[in-house]
């Protein structure tokens, strides 16, 4: 233990020198910033909002968000900023970024100690909102002084909680997405509608499913919890131990047993939902899936997938979830921020990324509140015939369970894969 | 300046002081990584030490499996890349405009980051890639499935492919330099003494070229043992390559788990260290024979 | 000077296979690049993409790739400079060494090229954070010269180290300041190794990942972040035009630099 202390001096010595050697290199005439933007989130809540969007015109906002998807890129730069430049002068900087890193470089940055961070916007939800509260590392409360605000549908409880976390004014939602498995409807009209058929079909079809490794692999294996653990009500209400043991043991003996007759023998996964699709437009394997019910339309525009290709949900029921926005302790220009969050939060927004042809996006907003023009052209709004229609996807949504269920689903599965001790 | 006396500028603090400059960041990282290893930096870290994260990655069969099999790749890439790059410039050698366009064709995909070599393997290699669609043209194959898997395999054919053919042509610029420099009157005494060409290539010319090469073989190898972008795309999830295996925990859903990446960073940075002085101790082992390239 | 061996009389029948294998391993690869560049799909079984579209290539002119790409350029370009600059001196300085110091200061100049990019990326974000520049390209530039230092560093002092310094002395025995030796006795001498460390400085900055991700934060989106994310998005077509975006500028400009170089003696092949 003595040595360790040593080492551990030695090195955090050594780590002061250097930060210091740096720290000399810095320009004095710096101005130094309020030390975290709690203070100022909490004196412009207080602010009449005309008063907030004064203080932000001319700004400029960079929002880390991930940027995985053309359609969803096309919205933000395409529609969201040219609509903040016009009204507001507002610059809109869209950089990649999402969950951990965010979390890992919001950590760092609070440990060099600068005064203001890099981004004032950040696309969050579920395990990433929680350790950002964790680590205290946003600010808040802000998102119940937007205008938009007054329309959220906080009746559903898919809104109102983010993985069952109360949002306490320091997120903003801005869109619903529901979870949906791939077919080919020409390959196989007749997919399977529950995890036993889909099980029964697995076994009559050897090498012709997986799941991914990443995040929506994880939630398949959280559905398959629910399915085969009691359903949703059985994990709901925080995280339980022995819940979610009873829990383990039926995903993974639903895993044990059919993982012979996975896509290559259940030795391998693909790595992300983009490599499976890869295998999926190849005819290597007969069904993929998406976090996002409607990622099968966008794909299928961009020549990703086959025309044929089509979403549909289990009857046993889909994880749907919110994301949100919300503003790091450290960001530069929470005003601005919150600005951008309320045209995301705007029935003009929600509606433009509703668009079956720009992103079919959820929206978070109740819409018979919404005002006219808006309230029409929402119920005006056509799905697009290859999606899945709404009310199908509304009656079989399941909410989101505390996230350390998805915590230890995660690392069993991969102690499982790789054979690290029995889950 | 000129002034200075010989034995200030012979003293060895300056130069090596400037030598750990260059090296501060890996030394200010490894201070980092070392603190969030043991637990009081870094997401999820807290304010006492402890050997936990230690106990737990090390104790983790993953880990060596990892270890390795990311040895594995990186050795069993270098050697092809090595042996390729060897035969180009022992092939290759003369004036003539076939051997120049043979070594102008070896040397072309320098430039290739290792991320399009990796995305190119996967359009290519893949059970439904290029390779496997003229096999099936040929009519050698009825589906994907028939196809020998090579990516994401346990073999890690794939990747190896990759990184080899990605590290080719440093290598081969290098082997070609080397063979360039071998003295021709050597290879003419060795045919005059009745030695057969491949006896000269084994005996007098791979000798040469390996005492020359072994700097930037060692560097190949520290390179393919800690890419990233080529082991995400090809690799399976079992055994995963170490920098993956690092990269999953450093973004992994729980907090408490990403100080396990730094751990694994250290053994990664550990076998680089050996790798270093493997480096070190070729160069200055073969210094008398050429100048060094990497 | 590099002589010239005598064409061989009969060439190996195995060099006409190796030559069949290299043009293959070669141009296939581009090829594929290309054909997935114009493709609307391209799936099983196809050998050849169904139908051709130039929707992928628009994306150039349009915005994203292009700027990227212009980002990246500028990136290299400042880090071959800053890199090949700063490790002239460094290089020099530590040829002076002896045997056992002399390996020290190698084996520390190479950890920034050998070293993991998480442990090198955690020292670099501490570092540019403090200075303020992480998240900016300033920061991202400087992140880059770190390992092209190192890289150049070892280059050039295996050849100062090579080529002795008597006739330094000599300059400076006959008054020569120490800019004057620099520019008329060291600098001419290894004019062919500046160009070397200078492309490969750049190829350090122009294919580098981690270091862009970890230290930009995403702010700083050079072309092979955008590649990556592409990729990663199952975005194929697009993938393939920013992969050749990175990959034929580069080996153009290193084939004229190797054609202008050839004259003087200064670049292998």
């Amino acid at each position: 233990m003595a040595v360790l202390k040593r080492t551990i001096a030695a090195v955090a010595v050594s780590l002061v020198a250097a930060s210091l050697l740096a720290a000399c290199g810095r320009d004095a005439s710096h101005p130094s910033p309020g030390s975290d933007a709690n203070a100022e989130v909490a004196e412009l809540a207080a602010l009449p909002w005309d008063s907030l969007v004064a203080r932000a015109r001319g700004t400029t906002v960079t929002w880390r968000k991930w940027r995985g998807d053309p359609a969803i890129n096309a919205f933000v730069d395409g529609w969201v900023a040219p609509r903040l430049r016009e009204r507001y002068d507002i610059t809109l900087e869209a950089v990649e970024g999402q969950g951990a890193e965010l979390v890992n470089q919001l950590v760092l940055e609070r440990e060099a100690g600068r005064g203001r961070g890099t981004a004032s916007l950040v696309w969050i939800n579920g395990e990433t909102f929680a350790q950002l509260r964790a680590e205290s590392l946003l600010a808040g409360p802000w998102s119940g002084v937007l205008p938009s605000s007054a329309y959220v549908d906080s009746a559903s409880p898919i809104i109102s909680r983010d993985f069952e976390q109360d949002p306490a004014g320091f997120e903003s939602p801005w869109g619903t997405v529901q979870f949906a498995l791939i077919h080919d409807s020409v390959r196989m009209p007749e997919p399977p509608r529950t995890f036993d058929e889909l099980a029964a079909w697995i076994r009559a079809h050897p090498g012709r499913f997986t799941h991914d490794q990443a995040f929506s692999g994880v939630t398949f294996l959280k559905m398959l919890m629910y399915a085969k653990g009691g359903g949703v009500e059985a994990f709901a209400g925080g995280f339980g131990d022995e819940r979610y043991a009873r829990g383990r043991t039926a995903v993974f003996g639903w895993l044990d047993s059919l993982r012979g007759a996975f896509w290559r023998g259940g030795a391998t996964y693909p790595p992300d939902v983009a490599a499976m699709h890869r295998l999926f437009a190849n005819g290597e394997i007969d069904l993929s899936m998406s976090n996002n019910q409607h990622d099968v339309v966008n794909k299928i525009r961009q020549g990703v997938l086959p025309p044929t290709a089509r979403a549909f949900v289990l009857r046993d029921g889909t994880i749907a979830n919110t994301h949100y926005v919300g503003i790091p302790f450290n960001a530069p220009n929470p005003a601005g921020a919150m600005v951008v969050a309320d045209l995301l939060l705007s029935p003009e927004a929600q509606l433009e990324k509703l668009k079956p042809e720009v992103w079919a996006d959820g929206t978070v907003l109740d819409v018979t509140r919404v005002p006219e023009p808006w309230r029409a052209q929402f119920a005006a709004l056509a799905d697009d015939p290859r999606a899945i229609p709404r009310d199908t996807l509304a009656r079989y949504a399941r909410p989101e369970v505390s996230p350390r269920y998805h915590e230890r689903l995660q690392a069993d599965w991969r102690a499982w894969v790789r054979g690290d001790g029995a889950p | 300046m000129s002034a200075r006396p010989d034995r200030l500028r012979e003293s060895p603090l300056g130069p090596l002081l400037l030598a750990a400059l260059v090296a501060l960041p890996v030394l200010l990282g490894v201070a980092y990584a070392l603190l969030a290893a043991l637990g009081v930096l870094g997401a999820g870290s807290s304010d006492t030490a402890s050997l936990d994260r230690f106990a737990t990655v090390l104790g983790a069969r993953s880990t060596w499996r990892a270890l390795g099999w990311t040895l594995y790749v990186a050795a069993a890439a270098t050697a092809l890349a090595t042996a390729g790059a060897a035969l180009v410039a022992m092939g290759f050698a003369s004036n003539t405009r076939l051997d120049r366009s043979a070594r102008a064709l070896a040397t072309l995909p320098l430039p290739v980051p290792h991320l399009v070599a990796a995305a190119t393997a996967l359009l290519v290699l893949a059970q439904s890639g290029l390779l496997a669609r003229l096999l099936f043209a040929a009519g050698l194959l009825d589906a994907p499935a028939d196809m020998p898997p090579l990516v994401y395999d346990g073999a890690g054919v794939g990747l190896i492919v990759a990184l080899a053919w990605k590290e080719l042509p440093f290598l081969a610029v290098v082997a070609i330099a080397l063979r360039q420099d071998i003295d021709p009157a050597l290879d003419e005494t060795a045919r005059t003494l009745g030695a057969a060409p491949r006896y000269v290539r084994r005996r007098v010319m791979w000798p040469l070229l390996w005492r020359g090469m072994l700097p930037a073989v060692i560097a190949v190898f520290v390179f393919a043992l800690g890419s990233y972008e080529t082991a995400v795309l090809l690799a399976p999830v079992d055994p995963a390559p170490l920098a993956v295996l690092t990269m999953e925990r450093f973004a992994d859903p729980a907090l408490a788990r990403r100080g396990d990446a730094y751990v694994l960073a250290l053994v990664t940075l550990a076998l680089a260290g050996v790798a270093v002085a493997a480096h070190e101790w070729a160069r200055a082992r073969w210094s008398a024979t050429t100048v060094s390239r990497a | 000077m590099r002589a010239n061996i005598p064409p061989r009389r009969a060439r190996p029948a195995w060099t006409w296979a190796a030559l069949v294998a290299l043009t293959l391993s070669t141009l296939l690869p581009l090829a594929v690049l290309v054909l997935q560049s114009l493709a609307t799909s391209w799936r099983w079984p196809l050998l050849l993409p169904d139908d051709y579209t130039a929707a992928g290539w628009r994306t150039v002119a349009s915005g994203a790739l292009g700027r990227s790409a212009l980002t990246s350029a500028l990136l290299a370009m400042a880090t071959a400079l800053a890199s090949v600059l700063a490790a002239l001196p460094i290089g020099r300085s530590l040829a002076t060494l002896r045997a056992p110091w002399r390996h020290v200061a190698a084996a520390l100049v190479f950890l920034p090229v050998a070293a993991p990019p998480i442990a090198l990326g955690a020292g670099l974000q501490v570092a540019t954070l403090q200075l303020g520049v992480a998240g900016s390209a300033v920061g991202v530039w400087l992140a880059h010269c770190v390992p092209a230092i190192g890289y150049a560093a070892l280059l050039f002092m295996g050849v100062f180290g090579a080529r002795g310094r008597d006739d330094e002395e000599a300059a400076r025995s006959l008054g020569a300041s120490g800019l004057q030796v620099w520019w008329h006795v060291l600098l001419p001498s290894v004019r062919g190794v500046i160009v070397e460390a200078l492309a490969i400085c750049f190829l350090i900055s122009w294919a580098q990942v981690a270091l862009t991700l970890l230290i930009g934060g995403g702010a700083v989106r050079a072309l092979p972040i955008e590649v990556l994310a592409l990729v990663r998005a199952g975005q194929d077509r697009d993938a393939a035009v920013g992969a050749l975006l990175l990959v034929v500028p580069a080996m153009l400009a290193l084939s004229a630099l190797r054609f202008g170089a050839r004259r003087t003696d200064a670049l292998p092949a």
